[in-house]
């Protein structure tokens, strides 16, 4: 996926630049992941989740 | 001024002194938990707490009464605990008369830290006393332990997330393994849903209970609907439903008309408040009232907190995971 952005873009990143924007990409899919999991107030997810909630010690709960 | 004037002056004086502290007679008060401090625990069994004041040469008074006040724990710097709306507020307010000089109630608390107990004494004759007491209460290590394996492996994620992202993408497998370590399965167990609230059954006596939501004290009071008895005693009880918990009780508390209590449900969820009434020659009068409390979600800042932190644990994996990638390729 990389190379095929490379070939048509026509540019390449350094590898380093590469990571960090990699990484960034991951983190913010992690960060909204968590943030659904551990912190939405929807009711489904609110529900199934509110134990784990508790349980982590740290995450807030109503 | 004379020498024997400024001796007479300060014996006057002194003598007055004397006087006033005798007048002002010395109250105790000692506290002692059921389990012992050090092994209470937030949302674990309720802790009986028991009161005892003394006059000072030891003997336990013969009346009055104590004005007890329950604060929570003060909010922490950076990360809350799972009741952040609990944090710094006042949990509970109520008078109780002494019986031989004792005082006793049950109450759980709700979450970790350091609370603080109030006890205003004041006997019969007007005279009285003021104490704190600090109550630390420790977090669950279970608790911990979860926190713990959860940060690893969101730790694990970041480590291979870093590998993979440190070589160029070598096929569809690395991502395919990625994906499935970032599922996260939780174990499935909610609120019911709250139902208004309702009283039982009530026939001889009243429970009023004013709207409940979490962040503030709510007033609940009870009184008797028959005739007056002088010496009636009350046994109330807070039990929280879905946890099966009691969260307040207190036993024959000697009532002579009506009884009031300040309490700050801690989560939103139903609760169900039982008292029964006994008096000499009389049939003990029950009282029940289901109360559903309105939950309130936390603040933001509160949840963000908690992210920023997992988000750190992940971005501290991901740099481990290059580094390692890179140290094992040069050697």
């Amino acid at each position: 996926m990389e190379r095929t952005l490379v070939t048509w873009l026509g540019f390449s990143l350094s590898e380093r630049l590469s990571f960090l924007i990699k990484s960034g990409v991951f983190l913010s899919i992690c960060g909204a992941t968590l943030f659904v999991a551990l912190a939405s107030s929807y009711p489904a997810v609110h529900d199934t989740l509110h134990n784990v909630r508790h349980a982590l010690a740290v995450v807030p709960c109503h | 001024m004379s020498l024997k004037a400024l001796a007479a002056s300060a014996g006057f004086l002194f003598a007055l002194l004397s006087g006033v502290v005798a007048g002002a007679e010395e109250f105790n008060i000692f506290l002692k938990t059921t389990p012992r401090i050090e092994l209470l625990r937030p949302f674990a069994d309720p802790a009986t707490l028991s009161l005892l004041v003394t006059r000072a040469d030891g003997r336990p008074v013969a009346q009055g009464k104590v004005a007890i006040v329950i604060d929570a724990p003060k909010p922490g710097n950076f990360m809350s605990t799972d009741f952040p709306l609990v944090e710094g507020s006042r949990l509970l307010e109520l008078v109780l008369p002494l019986r031989r000089g004792r005082a006793e109630w049950k109450y759980l608390f709700p979450i970790r830290g350091t609370y603080r107990l109030s006890v205003n004494f004041v006997a019969a004759d007007g005279q009285g006393t003021f104490k704190d007491f600090p109550i630390s209460v420790l977090e669950k290590r279970q608790k911990w332990l979860w926190l713990g394996l959860f940060c690893a492996g969101l730790f694990l994620i970041g480590f291979i997330a870093g590998r993979i992202f440190t070589t160029p993408a070598r096929g569809g497998m690395k991502a395919a393994l990625l994906a499935l370590s970032l599922a996260v399965v939780g174990s499935v167990d909610g609120h019911d849903p709250p139902s208004p609230t309702q009283a039982v059954s009530n026939p001889q006596s009243a429970l009023e209970i004013d709207g409940a939501a979490v962040g503030m004290l709510t007033t609940l009071r009870w009184r008797p609907t028959d005739t007056p008895v002088v010496n009636r005693q009350l046994s109330l009880t807070i039990i929280h439903l879905e946890k099966r918990k009691t969260m307040f009780a207190v036993d024959r508390v000697a009532v002579a008309s009506e009884f009031d209590l300040k309490f700050h449900y801690p989560d939103g969820a139903e609760y169900r408040v039982n008292a029964v009434a006994e008096a000499p020659g009389q049939a003990p009068v029950r009282a029940e009232q289901l109360v559903a409390v309105t939950g309130i979600e936390p603040a933001m800042m509160a949840q963000i907190s908690a992210l920023s932190f997992f988000l750190a644990v992940i971005a501290l994996g991901l740099a481990a995971g290059r580094l390692s990638f890179r140290y094992r390729h040069r050697c």
